[in-house]
């Protein structure tokens, strides 16, 4: 039977819906809401609906509340997802629990505690939120993708996603300073995957040209397509005797050089890693 | 009678809520961003609740523009023209154009602000191109512009941005009380023991905020507590008119005092005031049979507002630091024991 179904385009992650739909199958984004977009370019990611429903693989993601967003999914038999355990709600009995081994994870702390990927294992229920005001950002990834995330803001992947991470050096927000910063990769091959990330108050997104560049203050970023680079630029400020105030050496600022997508987060929450 | 704005076009709408005058085609107010057609909810109790901004709403000051981003916490964008100015927090910062210029504003006196626990550092960023800044916590942008003549006193911490041609100062907010460490407690015995114990620690933790001028809590030390933060941010718009962005933690509630008419507030929900609004500690003591019960954390604080003027409110505030034990010094309270 040919399919003759008509289909619309999603503004966010470009999958295809069905031109009945009211939110995009794939991510969730309202379909009948224009996008927000700043004279700068900035478009706010979409705010879902409550109680959307987002399908991957053989399970299904429903994203309840709206302050401080929950993501309810539902494991197909043989589906997996990946997280940090502190964003872990509630689950049924039957989900299974594992850990994953991250290349070099023992020498990653968080709060003292060893830095530690578990994996819960379908069929079954598990819910995952964060501890603070924000919006959950839902990234589709197609198959051969490579996202990076600011450390800590990743709420859950699935299966097909690997994981890995890099470490920043010189980059932290100004108000800790500090080494350096870890930033998760999340690299998908040849199957889709489905990547939410939590980012604290509002977000928003930008695709820079080729070439073009912008700073952005270490605690705002929130992602950004591998092929956008970021170098860790000191802030030439004429400071007349008080720069020692702003920590050794300085303020530092990401710049972040296209092309590609960058994710920005308006309120700032830390959550190191050593 | 024929009203004109700035440029001199003819206007007819005047904003409720920042009382500047516009031609009113817009949807929101091209000052304070606030929306044209809004109804101003006013609670029977006299408090008008500042109109959420929009999302992506556009105010306007000299040749650049600002747009207000986001809900939870809106971030300010701004968009400034080449050679135009704004000032504001180091911290504050959230991304910028590499056309955009940033400089250290000398302020004086700024060491002392730092030795009091705040790393204040003004930055000034100068167009063109665009800047965003925003605060770290839920609520909303306050948008308040200032006419020729017009200053406004804000709680330190919730600046958000200001034009440069809006002068920032600050001065002492000139509410506190002191409390003496241990040494106050060490009298008291028996039952009341554990209570000292949970009022030092209490005190203990209020020294932090304090900074360094205390020498931190205990030993008999005394203690000094500000209710509404040590210091107030002044802005003036001395011959230009000006704009001045703050964050208000939750929602954001006003009203107008006449004169000498007061209210009482709860010290951290305190927000913005006009400069002809002067405030006094206010301590409340409820019924009860024991002195002890009194004495030991059993009080309201409050700061006290006389108009005439203009005061706002947060719905959203930090814990009030009160170790509960006897004043030892205050720079001028009333109280009244029910």
């Amino acid at each position: 039977m040919t399919d003759t179904a008509q289909r619309i385009e999603c503004q966010w992650c470009h999958a295809q819906s069905l031109a009945t739909a009211r939110s995009c199958q794939t991510c969730g984004a309202p379909l009948d809401i224009k996008n927000l977009v700043s004279d700068s370019g900035w478009r706010e990611a979409p705010r879902l609906r409550d109680m959307t429903e987002i399908q991957f693989g053989n399970s299904t993601c429903q994203v309840e509340g709206e302050i401080v967003p929950v993501a309810d999914i539902s494991l197909g038999a043989g589906d997996a997802v990946f997280f940090e355990h502190h964003v872990l709600l509630w689950k049924d009995e039957a989900v299974g629990m594992s850990v994953m081994s991250t290349p070099g994870g023992a020498k990653r702390a968080l709060g003292g505690m060893p830095f530690v990927v578990s994996v819960a294992t379908g069929p079954g229920r598990i819910a995952f939120s964060r501890d603070a005001t924000g919006e959950m950002v839902v990234l589709p990834l197609h198959p051969s993708m490579e996202l990076d995330v600011r450390e800590h803001a990743f709420l859950a992947a699935s299966h097909t996603i690997t994981y890995s991470f890099v470490r920043m050096k010189g980059l932290n927000n100004i108000l800790h300073g500090g080494g350096g910063m870890y930033m998760d990769r999340f690299v998908t091959t040849g199957a889709p995957g489905l990547l939410l990330l939590h980012g604290y108050g509002n977000v928003f997104e930008r695709s820079l040209g080729a070439g073009e560049s912008i700073l952005v203050e270490p605690g705002a970023f929130l992602y950004k397509d591998s092929t956008v680079t970021m170098d860790v630029e000191q802030l030439k400020l004429k400071t007349g005797g008080i720069s020692g105030l702003l920590g050794r050496g300085g303020m530092y600022l990401a710049r972040m050089t296209g092309p590609g997508r960058v994710g920005i987060q308006s309120m700032y929450v830390h959550h190191s890693t050593d | 009678m024929t009203v004109t704005d700035q440029s001199g076009a003819p206007t007819s709408y005047t904003c409720p809520w920042c009382r500047m005058s516009s031609t009113g085609a817009a949807t929101t107010c091209p000052s304070c961003g606030a929306p044209v057609d809004v109804q101003l909810r006013t609670t029977d109790s006299g408090w008008t609740q500042l109109p959420a901004i929009p999302d992506m709403a556009k105010i306007q000051f000299g040749q650049s523009s600002c747009q207000i981003e986001g809900l939870y916490v809106p971030a300010a964008d701004l968009d400034l023209a080449a050679g135009e100015r704004v000032y504001f927090s180091h911290h504050n910062l959230l991304w910028q154009d590499p056309s955009v210029s940033l400089s250290t504003m000398s302020l004086k006196g700024a060491w002392n602000r730092m030795m009091a626990g705040l790393p204040l550092i003004m930055l000034e960023a100068t167009g063109p191109g665009h800047l965003a800044v925003s605060r770290d916590a839920p609520g909303e942008v306050v948008a308040i512009p200032l006419q020729a003549g017009n200053a406004v006193d804000v709680r330190e911490n919730h600046f958000l941005v200001a034009t440069s041609n809006v002068g920032y100062d600050w001065l002492d907010s000139g509410v506190w009380f002191t409390t003496s460490g241990s040494g106050g407690g060490a009298r008291r015995e028996g039952a009341g023991m554990k209570l000292l114990k949970m009022g030092l620690d209490a005190a203990l933790e209020g020294s932090l905020d304090i900074g360094g001028d205390t020498g931190g809590g205990g030993g008999g030390e005394t203690e000094w507590h500000y209710p509404l933060g040590r210091y107030l941010d002044r802005f003036v718009a001395s011959e230009r008119p000006g704009l001045v962005l703050m964050h208000a933690a939750g929602n954001a509630f006003v009203r107008n005092l006449g004169p000498d008419e007061t209210i009482l507030v709860k010290p951290p929900a305190f927000l913005f005031k006009d400069p002809t609004v002067r405030f006094q500690l206010h301590v409340e003591y409820p019924a009860a049979g024991m002195k002890f019960w009194r004495s030991w954390g059993n009080r309201y604080l409050w700061v006290r507002l006389w108009g005439p003027g203009r005061v706002a409110l947060q719905s959203s505030y930090e814990r009030l630091e009160d170790p509960g034990s006897d004043f030892t010094g205050t720079s001028g309270h009333t109280e009244y024991r029910w």
